[in-house]
């Protein structure tokens, strides 16, 4: 195996790791800055990500930063994702709770104080 | 606790029977839950002969648009209403808090809206429940030779994959997965960590069956396939939906 596919193969094996396993808000955030950290360096000396990308034998340096792309994308799609599912449990004890707040009795049942 | 009476002034008990629940032949302490979503033409005829049965009937009306509330109350439910549809296990979750406040319940049965199930199947599974002395009773439409016929060939063939999948995941011994008619202890409920507000809630429960060491027994259930539970209830595609759920539910 090429050493660019043992590498990529590694993130993203980590990359789920940290999506399952180790992931706090905290750490999220350092990742974002490590991530915003990496593009300013590409922006500033574009040649730099070829000089990287030769030596992992990736053949450009846009191929490399195309698939940091892909990795942080998946980042970003599985922090939403999981977000968005805290938000869910978070709708979903408040309507239960106003669901048992409000029992309805059966109509042929007169209601208690009624 | 229901020891027997003594037998006379300074009589010992000869034995004590040991229940874990009171006789089923007890309606009131059966309490039936059924999630509903737009269930207003079937809910009544669902509901009314629960109802005659004695058995106690709540129904969660999982957000409709229509008189399913009404239907269900003028039948003799108690009525739980979500004010957003969050799905059925969720209206699950929702119906054994409920029934965990009433004094006196003692068995939860989960039933389906449709029409799908049968009140003749709620006996079998309180039967077994009390028979075998299991904390859960699971409806399997696979268990007698009558019912397996009435399964259609391609819903018969997506289930046999699930249930291949959920011995594979949890260990248990079951015959039929996706089952939505269970009888648990009122003890058992309380136990249960639900989170899935989805369809894949029936394998979650199968997965906190084993997580929890339940005893579990299974009961032969007949579902009835009408064009109308057929067109209510679960697509094929609705697989992957429930795969991705459990998938994604890992996710911190």
């Amino acid at each position: 195996m090429l050493r660019s596919q043992v590498l990529l193969i590694a993130l993203l094996a980590g990359l789920a790791l940290y999506l399952f396993r180790l992931r706090t808000t905290p750490r999220d955030r350092l990742m974002y800055v490590v991530m915003v950290g990496l593009a300013v360096p590409l922006v500033l000396f574009p040649d730099a990500s070829n000089v990287v990308a030769h030596a992992l034998r990736i053949g450009r340096g846009a191929d490399l930063v195309f698939y940091l792309f892909i990795i942080f994308s998946l980042f970003h799609f599985a922090t939403t994702a999981s977000r968005i599912r805290q938000l869910e449990r978070q709708l979903t004890s408040l309507v239960q709770d106003r669901a048992l707040a409000a029992p309805e009795l059966p109509t042929d049942q007169r209601a208690p104080n009624a | 606790m229901n020891l027997p009476p003594a037998n006379g002034p300074g009589d010992w008990p000869r034995r004590v029977e040991r229940h874990t629940f009171h006789r089923m032949s007890d309606a009131a302490t059966v309490w039936i839950v059924i999630p509903a979503l737009n269930e207003a033409r079937t809910i009544g005829g669902v509901v009314a002969p629960l109802r005659a049965q004695g058995w106690r009937v709540v129904v969660i009306d999982d957000g409709s648009r229509d008189a399913t509330a009404a239907a269900a109350r003028a039948a003799g439910a108690f009525v739980l209403r979500h004010s957003l549809n969050l799905g059925q296990g969720a209206g699950l979750r929702t119906g054994f808090a409920f029934v965990r406040r009433q004094p006196g319940a003692r068995v939860v049965v989960t039933y389906d809206a449709d029409g799908q199930h049968q009140p003749e199947s709620v006996a079998a599974l309180l039967d077994t429940l009390e028979r075998t002395g299991s904390d859960v009773a699971l409806g399997s439409r696979f268990l007698d030779g009558t019912a397996r016929r009435e399964v259609p060939a391609a819903r018969r063939t997506l289930l046999r994959l699930a249930t291949l999948f959920t011995r594979m995941t949890t260990g248990l011994c079951v015959t039929d997965a996706h089952n939505g008619l269970r009888a648990f202890t009122l003890e058992a409920t309380a136990r249960l960590r639900l989170t899935h507000n989805r369809m894949a809630h029936a394998s979650e429960i199968l997965g906190e069956i084993a997580r929890l060491g339940l005893r579990y027994a299974e009961a032969p259930v007949t579902i009835r396939y009408t064009e109308y539970s057929m067109a209510k209830g679960q697509r094929p595609l609705d697989a992957l939906a429930i795969l991705w759920d459990i998938f994604t539910a890992g996710l911190r």
